[in-house]
This record gives C-alpha cells, sequence and structure tokens, in this order.
C-alpha cells in the first residue's frame, strides 16, 4: 500500500534537503537565543548609584515558572505567595509599609530563570527573590543573585547542593536527604517481605537525579536489592518499555523520581499493566495534582512530605483556610514552601527595620543586612518551626509520610499521613 | 532478552508508535500539499483534547481566565471527540489563513513560514495557559465504557500486557491510512488535491481553486491533530498546555524517516521509531529521543527520501 504524492517525484518545492536545513535552522536559532541569554547574564553588572527603597511600597521579586512544562509547580508557588502578600499586608506589612511582590516567569529553562532574575534586581529593585521554581534553574540562576549580593530563598529547591551555591542563597525546601529516605521505612513497616526494589527516575531533572541517588542510598543501607534503575525525562508519556524491563524482574517495591505529569502517568501505567505492589513516590509528586492523572490508581501511593495541611499551629490554620476558600481544595507543598519563603523575607525586613528605618538605607545595604537578618531568624511557618543554617540551608523538625487515599468518584483524594 | 520479553517490547513500540503515526498524519498532509512543515500541528494537537475534554462538559482548574468553570452541555466521548476535531479544524483553517496564505501570497522562503508557524504555536499554547491554566486535565475513567485497562497477549503464566487504550490508537491508525489513502487516490477531492501538490498554478489554470483546497487540507490536518491529540489525552492525560510539543519534535523525525509526503510513510514510521524507542535497554531509555533524532540525521544522510518516499527525479 503506497501512496505517494506527484510532489515527491517532481517538483520545485524543498527538497528533503530542504527540510533538512529548515530543520537545522531551527535548530540553531534555538541555540542562539540559549547563547545570547547567557551572554547578556556575563555581561551584567550593577549600577554603582543605587536607589533606596520608596517608603510606598516593599519590592519582594517572586521568580518562578508560570509558563513551559513546569508551570504546574510556579502556579502552586504564585498561589502561596499572593496568599501571603495579601496576609502578610493585612497583619501590617514590615512595620506600617506594605510589601509588594513582583512577579517574574522563569519559564521552564535556565536561560529564562537568569532574565528574570536580572529583571527582577535591575529593573524592578527587589531587595530579596523567592525563587527559581526547581533546582536546575537554582544552580544557574542563583549564582547571578550571589555575584550582586541579592537574598535568594528557594521554595522548592531540593536537590543537594543548592545552599552551597553562595551566602545569599538559602532555601526553605528540606533537602531530599532529610525526606526521601522516610518512605521507605514507611514501605517497610506496611510490608516487611519486600526485599526487590526498582528505581524510575527523570534523568532530564536535576531534582530528580539528587533524589533517586538519596533513595538508592536508603535501598542499600536497609539491605534491599535494587534490582534495577530505569529512566526517562520529565516530558515521556509512555513508560511501558521501562515498566516490562522492571516488572520482567519481579519487584516489591517501586520508587519513583519525577513531576506530576510523568510521575502520575508512570503510576497510571504500572497499575494498568498489572503490577500490584507498593509504590513509593518522590517530592515532585506530592502534589494533589497527580489525583487527577492516575485517578483511582493513585491510591495507596506513599510520598514522603515536608509539609502536612494538618499541622497544628495557627499561621497554618490562616493559610489553609485561605487557600482553601480561594481553590477548594487542601494546600498543596509547593504552595506552603512559597507562602512560607515570602514569610521568612517578611519577618526578616521587620527584624532589621526595627534597627533602623528601610527606607533610609540604600538598598544594596538592605539586601545585605536582609541576608544576615534572614539566616539569623527563628520562625514560626506553615512547614512548623523553621531556622537556616549559616550555609542558608534549612533545619526543619517535621516530616511526614503519606499514603494517597482515592475517594470513591475516583478523581479526588487526600494524604493520609501514617504515624 | 528472552522471546517474551522482547516480543512484549514490540507490543510496547507499535502502540507507542502507532500514537506517532497518528500524529505525523496530519503533519505530512500539509507537507505533501504545500512543502511545508507546520510547527503549529502540535499545538492544534493540544488543542483537540482541551475542546473534547470541554464538550464532555468536564471542569476546569482553579488558574486562568476559565477557572472553575464547565461548559453546560455534557457529551459522551465519541461525538465530543468528533465536535473537538471539528474545532481543532478550525482552527488550522484560522492558523492558515493568518500564518500561511499571506506569506505564501507574497511568495515568502518557507523558512518564514516555518518561523511563522512557530509563532502560532507559541501563541496557542500560552493562549492556552491563559484561559485553563498549566492543571493536568485527565478524562473520566469510563471514557471507554467497561473495557479493561490491559489485555493480555501471553498466557496468565507469562503475561504480556497492553494497555487497551493503545489498542485503541493502534485501530484508529490503521482506519485513518486506509480512509486518507483512499481519498487521496480515488476521489474527486483528492484528485484536486494532488494536482495542487503538483503545480498550484496550472492547477488554478485548469480550474481548481487552489486556495480553497489548501483551506481544506489544512482543515482535514488540523480534525487529525485534534483526534490524536484527544486520543492520546484519554491515555496519558492532558500534561499541560506544552503537551503536545514533544510530539511536535518526534513527530519532524517520523515523516522524515518515513518519507517526506508519503502517507503510508507517516505510519510506518512511526510505528519503526516507537519499535525501536522501546528496545532500546532500561538503561539507556532516558536516551530514546536523542536515537529518534540520530535516525533522522542518519537518514537525511543516507536515504533522503525516506522509507517509503522516492527519490527527486531531476529534470534535464
Amino acid at each position: 500500500m503506497s501512496t505517494l504524492l506527484p510532489s515527491q517525484m517532481v517538483s520545485d518545492r524543498p527538497s528533503s534537503r530542504g527540510a533538512a536545513i529548515t530543520i537545522g535552522a531551527v535548530l540553531s536559532m534555538g541555540c542562539g537565543f540559549l547563547l545570547a541569554a547567557c551572554t547578556v547574564a556575563e555581561n551584567f553588572s550593577l549600577s554603582p548609584k543605587e536607589t533606596a527603597i520608596s517608603s510606598q511600597t516593599i519590592p519582594i521579586g517572586i521568580a518562578v515558572a508560570q509558563t513551559s512544562n513546569v508551570a504546574l509547580l510556579g502556579q502552586e508557588s504564585v498561589a502561596g505567595a499572593e496568599i501571603a502578600e495579601q496576609y502578610f499586608n493585612q497583619h501590617g506589612g514590615v512595620n506600617g509599609t506594605p510589601i509588594k511582590l513582583v512577579f517574574q516567569d522563569t519559564g521552564g529553562d535556565e536561560a529564562g530563570a537568569i532574565n528574570a532574575f536580572q529583571t527582577l534586581i535591575t529593573q524592578n529593585h527587589i531587595v530579596g527573590i523567592v525563587g527559581p521554581s526547581s533546582s536546575q534553574q537554582a544552580f544557574s540562576a542563583d549564582p547571578i543573585a550571589e555575584r550582586l549580593g541579592v537574598p535568594v530563598v528557594g521554595p522548592s529547591n531540593t536537590a543537594q547542593g543548592v545552599p552551597q551555591i553562595g551566602a545569599y542563597v538559602s532555601r526553605v525546601s528540606a533537602s531530599v536527604v532529610v525526606v526521601a529516605p522516610n518512605s521507605v521505612k514507611a514501605a517497610l513497616k506496611i510490608n516487611p517481605q519486600i526485599r526487590r526494589v526498582a528505581v524510575f527516575y527523570a534523568q532530564n531533572d536535576a531534582f530528580s537525579k539528587s533524589e533517586t541517588e538519596i533513595f538508592q542510598q536508603t535501598v542499600r543501607s536497609q539491605r534491599l536489592d535494587l534490582i534495577t534503575i530505569q529512566k526517562f525525562q520529565t516530558t515521556d508519556t509512555d513508560f511501558q518499555a521501562q515498566i516490562t524491563n522492571a516488572m520482567n524482574l519481579k519487584p516489591d517495591l517501586m520508587i519513583i523520581s519525577g513531576l506530576a505529569a510523568d510521575g502520575g502517568n508512570l503510576v497510571r501505567q504500572l497499575r494498568e499493566l498489572g503490577y500490584q505492589g507498593l509504590i513509593i513516590g518522590g517530592n515532585g509528586l506530592n502534589t494533589s495534582n497527580i489525583f487527577t492523572v492516575c485517578q483511582a490508581l493513585c491510591n495507596g501511593v506513599l510520598i514522603a512530605q515536608a509539609y502536612s495541611p494538618q499541622h497544628q499551629s495557627a499561621i497554618n490554620t490562616a493559610f489553609s483556610k485561605a487557600y482553601r476558600q480561594q481553590f477548594h481544595k487542601e494546600p498543596p507543598q509547593f504552595s506552603a514552601q512559597a507562602f512560607t519563603a515570602v514569610q521568612v523575607f517578611v519577618e526578616a525586613l521587620r527584624m532589621l527595620d526595627k534597627q533602623q528605618k528601610i527606607s533610609t538605607l540604600p538598598l544594596a545595604v538592605v539586601r545585605t543586612r536582609l541576608n544576615q537578618k534572614l539566616l539569623a531568624g527563628h520562625y514560626e511557618t506553615p512547614l512548623g518551626a523553621i531556622a537556616f543554617t549559616p550555609e542558608g540551608e534549612v533545619i526543619q523538625k517535621d516530616f511526614y509520610v503519606a499514603q494517597i487515599k482515592m475517594n470513591p468518584d475516583g478523581q479526588s483524594g487526600s494524604f493520609v499521613f501514617l504515624k | 532478552m528472552n522471546l517474551a520479553l522482547f516480543l512484549q517490547q514490540v507490543l510496547n513500540g507499535l502502540s507507542i508508535g502507532s500514537v506517532y503515526a497518528l500524529f505525523a498524519l496530519g503533519y505530512t498532509l500539509i507537507f505533501s500539499i504545500l512543502g511545508i512543515i507546520n510547527f503549529a500541528h502540535g499545538a492544534i494537537f493540544t488543542l483537540g483534547a482541551y475542546f473534547t475534554y470541554a464538550l464532555m462538559g468536564q471542569a476546569f482548574g482553579f488558574n486562568g481566565l476559565l477557572a472553575n468553570g464547565a461548559l453546560p452541555l455534557k457529551l459522551p466521548f465519541f461525538p465530543a471527540l468528533i465536535l473537538g476535531s471539528i474545532l481543532a479544524g478550525a482552527v488550522g483553517v484560522g492558523v492558515e489563513r493568518l500564518a500561511f496564505r499571506p506569506l505564501r501570497q507574497r511568495g515568502a522562503d518557507p523558512l518564514l513560514t516555518v518561523v511563522s508557524s512557530l509563532g502560532v504555536a507559541v501563541v496557542i499554547v500560552n493562549l492556552i495557559q491563559y484561559a485553563v491554566g498549566a492543571e493536568i486535565y485527565t478524562f473520566p475513567s469510563d471514557t471507554y465504557g467497561n473495557l479493561p485497562p490491559a489485555i493480555n497477549f501471553g498466557t496468565p503464566e507469562q503475561p504480556i500486557p497492553v494497555r487497551t487504550v493503545q489498542l485503541v490508537i493502534f485501530g484508529v491508525s490503521l482506519v485513518i491510512l486506509m480512509v486518507l489513502t483512499y481519498g487521496i487516490n480515488a476521489t474527486k477531492f483528492g484528485k484536486a488535491m494532488r494536482a495542487v501538490a503538483e503545480d498550484g498554478t496550472t492547477a488554478s489554470l485548469l480550474g481548481i481553486n487552489t486556495d480553497r483546497y489548501i483551506v481544506l487540507t489544512f482543515f482535514a490536518s488540523s480534525f487529525l491533530a485534534g483526534l490524536a491529540g484527544t486520543l492520546v489525552g484519554s491515555s496519558v492525560s492532558i500534561a499541560g498546555p506544552y503537551f503536545g510539543i514533544a510530539f511536535g519534535l518526534k513527530g519532524l523525525a517520523v515523516i522524515v524517516l518515513g518519507g517526506l509526503g508519503s502517507i503510508p510513510g507517516a505510519v510506518l514510521g512511526g510505528l519503526v521509531l516507537g519499535v525501536i524507542e522501546a528496545l532500546v535497554p532500561g538503561n539507556f531509555s532516558a536516551y530514546k529521543d536523542a536515537i529518534a533524532f540520530a535516525m533522522l540525521l542518519v537518514m537525511l544522510l543516507v536515504r533522503p527520501q525516506g522509507l517509503l518516499g522516492r527519490a527527486r527525479i531531476q529534470k534535464v
């Protein structure tokens, strides 16, 4: 059976060679854009004459992914940050001066994060930045803030090495080193017979790579057999080949490090293809957004978390209530962490402003002192009590392991916390 | 690799390959008429899935212009699929009017058309996000009625399961291949289309309204994109506005592999690519995209006309 259109035989149309040139040109344009973005970043410097902050509002930058395939994470962060802005301004702002969040979209890549950071620092004159969305972007964009002395608080960067980028870089998102092992221990409590473990991870995502290393270390330290490591990309939608490879080795436990869409799809396809054992999802699956992907098949997935909507504290109750009023569902971890990042800035600014009015200080001085105050503070947040190491790593007391329990409608569900 | 595992992976490959084939059919239709790649195809693929989802009366999330919104009607899946695909076809016609026709009338370089279609793709994707946010949307679990989630082609001891939805996609790809083949070879519309593809100027001198046939081709191509988007969305969920973009690049590899402008080539290219990807060893499974594009490069160098394409005859 062959249908050939005449254009293929004798025609003045672009030939295959023409198509090749076109494809090459498209790829070249993409590479050129990236190079241009990086070049701009390198040639950038601050004006020596810094203006002081206006006494009207205090600008804090929010640089998260509002577009691209990471937009889902960024969207949750934006929601949390906006609730924080409203909440803290209702509670007096910074000793009477309201804060103003300035949003810049980082997109899903490093160049986008770099550009967003530059814009916030040079054009919006922010005092500090909450962002970026992914650890991958943090490794590219944070050094720019570091070089210019602008404090950055990562709301959702959990890969190893992020706080070590520099003195001005900290995060409120606990490292996977702390969070991930809890879920493996919980799985062993549920089924002590677990011996054979298969690991899946998104190879194109710094956070997932970092997380899977911790999972693999935990598996080995628990004397379990790591029978296979299957890799995928966050943009993948079909995992049948990897699932076949893994299921052929008869695993008792599957561990997934990915994001909501790919991770949720992987769970769904594992179940549809007959896997009945326990599944552990990493931090990227820690969002109610996966409920719509794997639906009823999400049931029973274990997830280690750094935030619980049920955490008992006044600030978490206020945050949860505000979130539920607006979005009619339980707040996800990324929203809580973004709220916390804004809170940390606000409380550090309040301490600084008490010592000397911020509006009387040059911006560069505000940024430096803000960073010092931020790292020295102790905060009661929706995540529980937190503080920072001198390096900028979050010190957090409360961690949880939850098991997904889907409702009979198969569309909605909840994270049920395991004791 | 034992025989059962090999068979399982070949079936896996055929099932994902049929997705690529379904996507590439619409892609190749436009190439065969205009000789250009429509990079907006991936965005229309995504749009088709959203249209069907909305026509089924499903609610949107909490972000975007349509937050918490749902259409008052609640169509069953198959009528919604057809109507959603028609709407995607209508968008395709709009894209032709806005991004292709003005450039064609000016005799612009084909590269400008490619850039123009890329621009349209970015605009559509961002409009989708503006309207419905970046959430993941999933068709109801009973979309295909009471079909089992997977069918076992092996034995209970040595199962070889394939997801039912993938079999549906495979079947639809083959049906569309047959319909298109018949339509292009044996109907008046097909003959006129081939005449326009051969030489638009001569075709119009012979009384064929070339613009009309180009519009119809865009409609058919975008209809297929919408259909493919919905079927794939029903298999793996609508993973946000950028859902179709990855397929767009893969579709490019498929049509080069199968033969530019060849309808059966698009199907064969998709299936071959799917099987090759599935047979990539587990430790290298994340590199399957690199393998797909390496094949594209090799094919361009060794056999530029693709598996089922025909070498150009040089006029002397």
